[in-house]
């Protein structure tokens, strides 16, 4: 299950200028951007528990909203870039997060991944992959798809 | 491979080399014959594991085989001789002191030298280089670089409570235009990776960044440095350790997992474009945080007898190091793994991250049990050190090693490396007129990237986590002046408000020097270390220094050549300075391919880092003018020479000549305004460096909001001295000084005979005004000139 | 007179809790490290204590967000820290602990522990560390502030400092009760009404993101000697009043 959380947007207008400048510094014009952190948690748990993650763990109820299926943010003709770290880098996050499931659930998960997911309207895939490997992923550590939305 | 394997002691050189390359040893021929050797007398085949470890311990990175080999250097017709570079330079200067305030040297994972009044405390400070990994994964190196010397702290005698982290980073220059090979990360995109490294690990952990530096050149375009350095305290009780037979042997923080498979062996190997991507990790903070706060409960109690850190070459360098006399017996199916598809020789060498293994006596080890689970910190017991002598290391029911020691920690071969001193033209003729003013240029040269303000680096990192910096790397009226040393005051450490006993840190670092004249450029370094802590009011004549030595390849007769001229500099240096090494490092190979597929070689860069104690931090001074109508002081000999300056990079004036240290006036110059400082006559101090004394004195008045009127006329200077060379030569031995005013006699009375003149007064006009007798220099408001160094980097 | 016990709250990888100790023991309290496992095992109890502090740094190494995971570990022991709350014992948060205090609805004001206000990411999108001016609200009930000068000067360190609360009517009920004791001068972050640390209603139970810890002694200040001449410095403040306050 990937658990997807995002800034509700009179909150992210800082994070996405972020994202928009670090294009920029790699040479794509990005028009509008939106970002999500995601959470991928292996484990017997039912979507209700799922739903408790998000609502109570993963999500800060003043700025953030989650989702169990994939973020549509309202972007048009836009890339979703997801990122996440290789299945043999240790991730950091994940590991926390897997010891605060225990204590919210009561049983802890097999594994927990954290990625990111970048919503960007631009013009072409493959400038976006360019600039993508160019600033953002560093394919040594990294995976990543990008996807038509 | 097992197949070579069973065959190893008879394979002939060509075969010996292609397993070399399979297996990713970096071991040379010498080496691997030696290897051949010591298996064939055995009269058996070595296993895997045995052979990996070897690797691992033989490493450059392990062995330092460079810096501590024999070198005949050639200079012209003389021909000079070394069996160990490092101990006939570094190391005999240290012996040669024998200062008795040096309480461990060279031996342990940092140098420890004496702390405080009463003697019950200890200073380790450790300073290392993770240059490699953060080519390749600027953050994930960063940070477990930062992660790698902290281990090192805690992992000195019983365990050091670290105080301060420095961090010093040279990349290639942001607006470069040089085309880069395929799979290098642009300048730009490795010092943000580095910096948020730095930043996200040492935040996390709660040791404050608070020294250090930035240097760009076009050099490090492919090859940045990454220089990490930590301080910690240690009660002098807790230096010594000794593994006891019978000890357990216990690993305590992060699981093992593939993650980490040679990078002891990666770091002496050049960085190309398979670069294995199981060198390159992520660091985990809160896993070393468990580790050292389950560390200085159990130290206190005295629930171990042994400890060290895994850095490369993991559980088979460090039970290989605390077992040298000892043996160990090792139950590789006992480590705790992160993944269970991993080999057992993998488990013996990965470098995963935040380990640390302790000698355990049986019957303590219920109460550092009892610890470990109250902190949530990850341990397991992997077997025991005997007293036999014997490595060996079991998975199951396979051996994986079963070596005697000494073997291992025998004689490594070692061969003889050319050196020669490089050809440099030099050019002594006064420098060309300038073509800007004056006041332009002290503009140009406060914007240049190595001069400018590092505020938008330093103010991510948290500098003053434990509340003890008191000596800030942005400090003055407005808390963003450059501060020249870091003074700690290490409260979170003693517990004790009362004492107000701190030390300083600083920094020499001028590869633009050594570019041509390696010998001057260790001078300068540690001539420019120390007046950095004479400029923070530290105790000059006790200071410790760290070496750090990042150079090309030493197969080039040029790149030796200029390491034994640096050393030479280190050993001259640090006797006049009566400031002896520590500790220090070497990290060799700094050169790549571009994208033309020419070699691209570093400069010889030595990063010196110095520390001495201050005895009251309430006392330690800042860089920044306080108070209008006090007098300003130049101290020092304004010397010949624009070699090496910012200036030159900006504008070549043409003159290359780098103005020789002397020594000896140096120090009788430093011990004379260290009586005025303990006096309390001086009310800021600065050094003379990066952009020359024109730089110094803007900073001086922009730190602090007030200006000062200036005339050079009466300051001590070489005859044919130019106003260009006065104003941005960089000359070393020169600091400038605010005194207070109704102290000035008894300031002129201390620095009698000495090179000191007084060149004006601090004035409330917010206006830098320099003259030298009759001719004006430049008149530039404060605001104007801290625009122009006010930048973001990044 | 018999010493004030304060509690300083642990975790797994907290930092700042030793310096905030020396604080507390420096004004006359006795201060106590505990890790929140000897809270959960039972070993040790909050309502033994007279004065609760949650030190600032990082706290799980903030994973997730920062506070977030100590929030939630401190869920099951919810009661005592309310009855502690509700007794007017003095709690303070720094920094980490601001975010904790907030991340479990305790403050600003305690609505059966729901999150009404967050402490968000920093309008620059990064951790940053410098010393801020801060403007202390006379009329607040905060006991932490009291006897300070209008105007003072401590450091931040922090990534996640962007006060936010999204109910007009929470909002309004903060600057009714003057609950904002401390802002600042020039907003570092982005926080509504330029809010750097707030209180409960009772006064008793205070959040700040600027360190007081770290100006506690005059030469702690980056701008120095001219500051050293007096001994103590507007940290030092803090500390003092919340042992006096016990009294």
């Amino acid at each position: 299950m990937i658990i997807e959380i995002w800034t509700k947007e009179k909150y992210a207008a800082s994070e996405d200028a972020g994202f928009i400048g670090r294009m920029a510094h790699a040479g794509l014009k990005v028009k509008a951007a939106r970002l999500s952190r995601l959470y991928r948690v292996e484990g017997e748990f039912s979507r209700a528990e799922f739903e408790r993650l998000g609502k109570e763990l993963l999500t800060d109820p003043i700025t953030e909203k989650y989702s169990l299926s994939q973020w549509k943010p309202g972007l048009k003709s836009a890339w979703r870039v997801e990122v996440w770290l290789k299945d043999s880098v240790t991730d950091v996050v994940g590991e926390s997060v897997k010891g605060a499931i225990a204590d919210v659930l009561g049983r802890e998960p097999k594994t927990v991944r954290f990625g990111r997911a970048y919503y960007a309207a631009c013009e072409s895939e493959p400038k976006l992959k360019h600039a993508v490997v160019k600033t953002l992923v560093n394919e040594i550590v990294n995976k990543f798809k990008i996807e038509k939305i | 491979m097992n197949d070579t394997l069973s065959r190893f002691t008879s394979l002939p050189a060509k075969e010996l080399e292609a397993l070399d390359k399979a297996a990713g040893w970096s071991l040379n021929a010498l080496e691997l014959a030696e290897a051949q050797r010591q298996f064939r007398k055995m009269g058996r085949q070595p296993a895997r594991g045995e052979l990996e470890t070897i690797a691992q311990t033989w490493s450059e990175h392990c062995k330092h085989k460079t810096f501590s080999g024999p070198v005949v250097f050639k200079d012209g017709s003389k021909v000079k001789k070394y069996k160990n570079l490092f101990k006939e330079t570094i190391v005999k200067a240290t012996k040669t002191l024998n200062r008795k305030w040096c309480l461990s040297v060279f031996t342990d994972n940092a140098g420890i030298v004496e702390f405080g009044k009463d003697g019950k405390w200890g200073l380790a400070f450790k300073a290392e280089t993770h240059n490699h990994p953060c080519a390749v994964e600027p953050y994930g190196g960063a940070e477990t670089g930062v992660g790698g010397v902290i281990r090192d702290i805690l992992g000195v005698g019983l365990g050091a409570k670290p105080v301060l982290n420095t961090d010093t980073f040279c990349f290639g220059r942001l607006d470069s235009k040089k085309k880069l090979p395929k799979n290098a990360h642009s300048p730009e995109r490795i010092m943000r990776g580095v910096v948020e490294g730095v930043r996200d690990y040492g935040n996390r952990i709660g040791i404050p960044t608070a020294a250090g530096g930035l240097y760009f050149d076009e050099g490090y375009l492919l090859n940045p440095l990454v220089y990490v350095g930590c301080a910690g305290l240690i009660p002098v009780d807790k230096i010594d350790k000794k593994v006891i037979p019978g000890d357990l042997i216990v690993s305590i923080g992060g699981r093992t997992g593939r993650d980490g498979i040679h990078g002891a062996t990666f770091s002496s190997a050049n960085i190309d474009e398979d670069t294995s991507a199981s060198a390159v990790q992520i660091g985990h903070a809160v896993n070393e945080k468990k580790a050292l706060d389950v560390l200085m409960r159990a130290r206190d109690l005295g629930l171990y007898n042994a400890v060290t850190d895994c850095g490369a070459g993991g559980f088979s360098s460090a039970i290989g190091e605390l077992g040298s006399e000892t043996g160990a017996r090792v139950r590789l199916d006992r480590a705790l793994l992160k993944d269970t598809r991993i080999e057992p020789w993998e488990i013996w060498v990965s470098e995963s991250q935040e380990r640390m293994i302790l000698s355990v006596p049986k019957n303590k080890l219920k109460k550092l049990a009892a610890i470990l689970d109250a902190e949530s910190c990850e341990y397991c017991v992997m077997g025991e050190f005997p007293g036999d002598g014997r490595l060996l290391v079991t998975h199951k029911d396979e051996t994986v090693v079963d070596l005697p020691m000494e073997f291992l920690h025998g004689g490594v071969p070692n061969f003889e490396k050319q050196a020669r001193r490089r050809k440099i033209r030099i050019n002594s003729a006064p420098p060309a007129l300038p073509s800007e003013k004056y006041g332009q240029i002290l503009k140009d040269l406060l914007a240049h990237p190595n001069v400018c303000s590092r505020h938008s680096v330093i103010t991510q990192y948290d500098h003053e986590v434990q509340g003890g910096t008191v000596g800030k790397p942005l400090q003055g009226r407005y808390g963003d002046g450059p501060g020249d040393a870091a003074v700690i005051w290490p409260q979170a450490a003693t517990l004790d408000q009362t004492d107000f006993s701190g030390f300083g840190v600083s920094h020499g670092f001028n590869p633009a020097i050594g570019k041509i004249d390696p010998y001057q450029m260790a001078l300068h370094s540690i001539d420019e270390a120390v007046r950095n802590l004479l400029c923070a009011g530290a105790d000059v004549s006790r200071t410790a220094i760290l070496d750090n030595f990042c150079a090309a390849s030493p197969k080039d007769p040029e790149v030796m050549g200029d390491l034994v001229l640096a050393a030479e500099g280190c050993l001259d240096g640090a006797i006049a300075y009566g400031a002896p090494f520590i500790s220090g490092k070497d990290s060799f190979y700094n050169q790549s391919r571009d994208a033309e597929g020419r070699e691209y070689p570093i400069p010889l860069s030595l990063l010196i880092s110095a520390t001495a104690p201050v005895e009251d931090v309430r006392k330690a001074l800042t860089i920044n003018f306080k108070e209008a109508g006090n007098p300003v002081y130049l101290a020092g000999l304004n010397a010949r020479g624009m070699g090496g300056s910012v200036y030159n990079e900006l504008n070549d004036s043409g003159n290359n000549a780098v103005a020789p240290l002397d020594m000896g006036a140096a120090v009788k110059l430093y011990t004379g305004l260290a009586k005025a400082i303990k006096a309390g006559c001086v009310a800021a101090a600065h050094d003379v460096s990066q952009g020359g004394l024109a730089v110094t004195l803007a900073e001086m008045a922009f730190s602090g909001g007030l200006g000062a009127e200036l005339d050079l006329a009466p300051a001590a200077r070489e005859k044919k001295l130019t106003a260009l060379e006065l104003l941005f030569g960089e000359s070393p031995a020169r600091l400038v000084f605010e005194v207070v005013k109704g102290k000035e006699t008894e300031f002129l009375r201390l620095v009698k005979g000495l090179p000191v003149s007084e060149i004006g007064y601090v004035s409330e006009e917010p206006v830098l005004s320099v003259q030298d007798g009759s001719v004006p220099l430049f008149r530039e408001d404060l605001a104007g000139l801290k625009a122009c160094w006010r930048r973001e980097l990044i | 007179m018999k010493k004030p016990k304060a509690i300083i709250l642990r975790g797994t990888a907290t930092n700042c809790d030793i310096e905030t100790f020396n604080s507390f023991k420096y004004v006359g309290a006795e201060p106590e490290l505990v890790h929140i496992n000897q809270l959960l095992s039972g070993g040790r109890k909050v309502l033994d204590y007279d004065i609760m502090a949650f030190p600032g740094g990082f706290s799980y190494g903030d994973d997730i967000s920062a506070g977030k995971i100590y929030a939630v570990k401190m869920k099951k022991l919810a009661a005592d820290f309310e009855k502690f709350i509700k007794g007017r014992r003095p709690v303070i948060g720094i920094c980490n602990g601001f975010q904790i205090l907030v991340k479990t609805g305790f403050l600003p004001q305690n609505r059966a522990n729901a999150q009404v206000s967050t402490l968000y990411t920093n309008d620059c999108g990064h951790f940053i560390a410098k010393w801020a001016r801060l403007k202390v609200n006379k009329k607040s009930p905060c006991i932490f502030t009291k006897g300070l000068p209008d105007e003072i000067e401590l450091p931040i360190a922090h990534g996640e400092g962007k006060f936010i609360v999204e109910d007009k009517k929470e909002l309004a009920a903060i600057t009714a009760g003057n609950l904002h004791a401390l802002t600042y001068c020039e907003n570092p972050n982005g926080s509504m009404l330029d809010i750097a640390g707030v209180t409960n209603p009772a006064g008793t139970c205070f959040g700040l993101m600027p360190h007081p810890e770290r100006n506690f002694f005059a030469w702690q200040n980056p701008d120095r000697p001219a500051a050293a001449r007096e001994t103590e410095a507007a940290g030092f403040q803090f500390f003092k009043n919340a042992v006096e306050y016990t009294r």
